[in-house]
């Protein structure tokens, strides 16, 4: 369903010249199954999240979505996902319902189809009180809901979920990730990306640990701890991290002036 | 394109504008409110200015005291000026007067009395001293001053007149008395008079008022001594005036109406056409990036394309409703005031006062859809580049510095519609639009496509232009970062890439505009009276306006200098005979382009003068291959280097090569300083632009444009001798046309050559075609990305 290659994107930078956000990083993620990208903020999750909802362009690498290539077939990628994240806001002057309709017709849905895939997504997430409530009246649970219901309006094969679950309480996280799980079960491809250790440990089938643009580990939650001598997730998220950090330190030119 | 997709950008927009209260309150709140508010504030701001008095100080008063039979300047009182004067006009009351040191000397006595002349002089130049001291801290707002001995003198000069008139009943009696004739000769006219003054100070706007009170006043008291002394002298009054020109308008009403507004209307509608875009167009680009929906939308299957359609159609209807809403509010409010005015004395015979015809608002409201196309298109593309709203509405005053005098130009006075203004954006549609309102439909209509035409690829390239920064991501994703120029010229020099970025391209192009200004005060500052002085011109043009920073920036900003200057690959043998043959057939379609321009645009006097003195000092060259080497050599190393080497390699990182061959031609037409000469270069560097991308090569460019410029000096030679060639060799006919009927459209070819010509220049330029050209990597993304759309349409 993704197919990453080689995935390279850069940025100019001021200070430290061109530098890479996501660096020569490759994954797969099949139907059915949820990828989780775990790492600290900066890691480059959103940004590889970014080129495969096709609104940032690689500056090398393969990225293919739903058998469609994200350089070249943008618009196609796009009707075969569902993206949520911390930056797909939901509109300060529209209705619940007005919202998720209009994302609906833009995927080509026709009226009867969708008033009733509408009713049904909302009967699900029960939104049914929220249905005329214009965004900007919305608690940030609320909104989430919304992006939720505007991603998957269209039965999309693949999913995107960007920090999803930040800035939400814990019951609405909870209701959030059983939702997140009953779409697995529906056969979609699922890529969620998170900062936070036991979501991924809860949700995920597999597991790439990110940092500094760079896939540092990927495999079952079981296969990394028998990989790494049964640590658990969070003891290996911090070891990872630490010694890509240190070995970082000893090749950085700058630093070894000092 | 999906329409469908259009169809549902726009009518969201559209409601979630109609749902924003700011908005609305700009787009209809405000239009109802502001011109009865205005209406308001002025009659408020103008009863605040009748209240406000003008102090006025009167130096000298008892010279003019006490003379037999003059017309009182004062009333009785001596506190204002006398009623004859200012009549019922209000004028009166607008005037406080001053008198000051003076008044104690009235008071004993009156002019002519004991006191000695001398000891008077001295009182009087003291008060006005004084008085002057007074109007410079702004005490007082002007100074009436009549001088010393100013009353005897006038009184001495009635005396002469009144003895004059005695003289001429009576000769005998005269002429024993005074031996000199009386008639006809100036020198018995009698001495003038002292010249009273007004003193005032025109850098000040309370003393500049009081000046034109005081003209009004004073020029009435004059008139009146001036018929007194007719009146003295039995001459009639009417023989001052005995006859005066008539005016007789044959503008029947309506039509002087249509002119009236002709010139206030299209510019009102312009304006908030232009206001209403703006607001609009920020809120749809810059607000949705604030309020992160825009990377929603962008996540959604509808194409960049889409979007912005959707969004122009949106700024487009607000546009057109602003504008349509101010016209109504305005034409309401202006009603109601003319039929107030309308029942005044005086008024209802002023027919610029009456409300428009109602043909002209049927043409206005046409001419606001092309408009508004073309101003929504621009905003929404500025309002692309803003990152937050704030950003956004800073571009507004741009905006409006490069459009407003558009609109200006063409409402000035004495600007008619011709070809030429027609094919100006905005200033042509201003003028089509004057033109209809005033009802001259067969002065229009000639003009009618070029205006839209020019005004729908006005439209066009803002559009994608818009389309271009929506597909942008680093405008999208544009974070604030802190901008250290050091920094950013090491990372320039430090992360350059093989060939240049658009970026470096446009830097040149704004380095040689930049040097063009300044260097051009220094040119034109030096002596140009020999060849040498010409050559240096030449010099420096070439080499230090467009070569060196050409060099300075490939040296710099770039990995492989050859490549960006298309200099690494040897051109094959037949695209350089190609060329030099292509340059040979172009040079009589590019004189026939010259005469049709000159004949849209002619050029000034000046120009031509100054065309006349280069020529006569190529004239003054020690031989022929200096002057090869000035226009020809020179040019086309130094220009093809800079346009079609640094500048187009830049220009093709944007993914189109049409668009980097056109902007190119643009900024190399802009460069010649002549507008005649642009657009003539801008055609030439279209043509030298698909030369540089089809070959690879820079030779052919530069061989191209030097032999098309020598063989100026061929056509200059034919032009100039073209009657001794034809009497010599009448076969000749055939090619060339008489100098004398080059006037006009002709120009020293005959037309059967230009089009044939320009027909095999077209068939070289096609065989061109043939070579495939290296695409940038963007060019080739693009062609990838279409190849693909067409494949998965199929």
């Amino acid at each position: 369903m993704i197919h990453v290659e080689h995935l390279i994107k850069a940025y100019p930078d001021l200070e430290r010249g061109r530098f890479n956000a996501v660096d020569r990083i490759s994954f797969d993620a099949h139907e059915g199954e949820i990828y989780a990208l775990l790492g600290p903020n900066g890691a480059g999750k959103t940004t590889v999240l970014r080129i495969l909802s096709t609104v940032l362009q690689p500056t090398s690498g393969i990225v293919v979505v739903g058998g469609f290539d994200v350089v070249t077939q943008p618009e196609l990628v796009r009707h075969q996902i569902g993206y949520v994240s911390t930056s797909t806001a939901v509109y300060d002057r529209m209705t619940a319902w007005e919202m998720v309709a209009y994302f609906g017709r833009l995927y080509g849905m026709d009226e009867e189809e969708l008033d009733a895939r509408i009713e049904e997504i909302f009967d699900r997430l029960q939104m049914k009180e929220i249905r005329n409530v214009l965004g900007a009246k919305m608690s940030t649970g609320m909104k989430q809901k919304v992006s939720i219901a505007r991603a998957i309006v269209h039965d999309p094969p693949v999913l995107i979920f960007d920090e999803a679950t930040s800035g939400l309480d814990v019951l609405v996280a909870r209701a959030l990730l059983d939702t997140i799980s009953e779409l697995r079960h529906q056969g979609k491809c699922i890529i969620f990306s998170t900062h936070i250790m036991h979501e991924a440990e809860r949700l995920c089938d597999r597991i790439a640990i990110m940092h500094r643009g760079r896939i540092l580990t990927e495999g079952t939650l079981a296969k990394l701890r028998d990989s790494h001598a049964g640590e658990d997730l969070e003891d290996l998220f911090f070891r990872l991290i630490a010694e890509h950090d240190r070995a970082g330190e000893a090749n950085d030119p700058a630093k070894l002036k000092v | 394109m999906n329409w469908r997709n259009v169809q549902l950008v726009l009518s969201r927009e559209m409601r979630d504008q109609l749902r924003d209260r700011r908005t609305l309150f700009m787009i209809a709140v405000l239009p109802i409110l502001l011109y009865p508010l205005v209406g308001m504030t002025f009659l408020q701001l103008k009863q605040f200015m009748q209240e406000h008095k003008t102090r006025v100080e009167v130096v000298g008063r008892e010279e003019i005291a006490g003379i037999d039979g003059l017309p009182p300047l004062f009333n009785i009182q001596g506190n204002r000026f006398a009623e004859s004067l200012v009549g019922e006009s209000g004028l009166g009351d607008q005037v406080e007067l001053v008198f000051r040191d003076q008044d104690s000397r009235m008071a004993g006595s009156q002019r002519g009395s004991q006191k000695s002349d001398p000891e008077q002089d001295m009182n009087l130049e003291q008060a006005l001293a004084n008085a002057r001291q007074r109007l410079t801290t702004g005490e007082i707002a002007a100074i009436i001053y009549f001088p010393p001995r100013f009353g005897k003198e006038l009184e001495l000069f009635r005396q002469e007149l009144a003895n004059r008139i005695i003289a001429v009943r009576n000769p005998e009696s005269a002429n024993s008395d005074n031996s000199e004739p009386v008639s006809g000769d100036r020198k018995d006219v009698p001495p003038p008079v002292p010249q009273p003054e007004i003193i005032f100070s025109s850098a000040n706007e309370r003393s500049s008022l009081a000046h034109l009170r005081l003209s009004q006043i004073l020029h009435q008291w004059t008139l009146a001594i001036g018929q007194q002394n007719l009146e003295v002298s039995r001459v009639p009054l009417f023989a001052m005036r005995p006859f005066e020109f008539r005016g007789q308008d044959l503008a029947q009403g309506a039509i002087r109406r249509a002119a009236v507004w002709a010139k206030i209307l299209p510019f009102v509608v312009f304006v908030w056409a232009l206001t209403g875009a703006f607001y609009p167009a920020v809120d749809l680009c810059a607000g949705e990036k604030e309020r992160g929906t825009l990377e929603t939308l962008l996540s959604s299957p509808a194409s960049r394309a889409e979007i912005v359609w959707g969004k122009l159609l949106t700024v487009m209807i607000f546009s057109i409703a602003t504008a349509v809403l101010n016209l109504v509010s305005l034409g309401a409010t202006g009603q109601f005031v003319i039929s107030q005015l309308q029942q005044m004395p005086g008024f209802g015979e002023d027919l610029a006062l009456a409300p428009p015809p109602f043909l002209s608002l049927v043409w206005l409201l046409v001419a606001l859809v092309p408009v508004s196309a073309l101003f929504s298109a621009l905003c929404l593309a500025l309002a692309a580049v803003a990152r937050s709203t704030r950003e956004g509405q800073y571009y507004l005053l741009p905006v409006l510095l490069v459009t407003a005098p558009l609109m200006v130009l063409a409402i000035s006075p004495g600007v008619e519609l011709d070809l030429g203004k027609s094919l100006v954006p905005v200033s042509g549609l201003v003028l089509l639009l004057k033109s209809l309102i005033e009802g001259n439909y067969s002065q229009a209509l000639p003009y009618v496509f070029p205006v839209l035409g020019v005004t729908a690829i006005c439209c066009l390239l803002s559009i994608r232009w818009a389309v271009e920064q929506f597909s942008k991501e680093s405008v999208l994703f544009r974070e604030s970062e802190r901008f250290d120029l050091r920094r950013w010229i090491i990372h320039a020099v430090r992360d350059r890439n093989d060939t240049p970025s658009i970026a470096t391209a446009l830097t040149c192009v704004a380095l040689i505009f930049l040097l063009r200004f300044f260097m051009g005060f220094a040119l034109a500052a030096s002596p140009m009276e020999t060849f040498s002085d010409i050559a240096v011109m030449f010099f420096v043009t070439q080499v230090v306006i467009i070569l060196f920073p050409a060099v300075l920036l490939t040296l710099l900003f770039t990995r492989q200098r050859r490549r960006t200057l298309l200099l690494d690959r040897r051109p094959p043998l037949s695209a350089i005979g190609m060329g030099l043959l292509l340059a040979c057939l172009m040079r009589p379609v590019g004189d026939q382009l010259v005469v049709w321009i000159q004949y849209l645009y002619p050029s000034g006097e000046e120009m031509a003068a100054f065309g006349q003195l280069i020529h006569d000092l190529l004239g003054q060259a020690p031989n022929f291959l200096w002057i090869i080497v000035l226009i020809a050599v020179l040019p086309a190393c130094c220009e093809e280097i800079a346009f079609r080497g640094l500048i187009l390699s830049g220009l093709r990182h944007l993914g189109h090569k049409w668009w980097a061959i056109g902007l190119s031609a643009l900024f190399f037409g802009l460069c010649h300083s002549i507008m005649q000469q642009s657009i003539a270069a801008a055609v030439m560097g279209l043509v030298l632009g698909y030369l540089a991308v089809q070959t690879g090569s820079l030779i052919p460019c530069i061989l191209f444009h030097m032999t098309y410029n020598s063989l100026e000096m061929v056509s200059g030679y034919l032009a100039k001798h073209s009657e001794e060639i034809l009497e010599k060799r009448p076969e000749l006919e055939l090619f060339l046309t008489k100098s004398g009927s080059s006037i006009g459209l002709a120009c020293t070819y005959q037309p059967f050559l230009v089009i044939a010509c320009g027909v095999l220049a077209l068939y070289v330029l096609v065989w061109f075609g043939r070579f495939s050209y290296v695409p940038s990597a963007e060019e080739y993304l693009e062609e990838l990305r279409h190849q693909r759309t067409q494949e998965s349409l199929v």
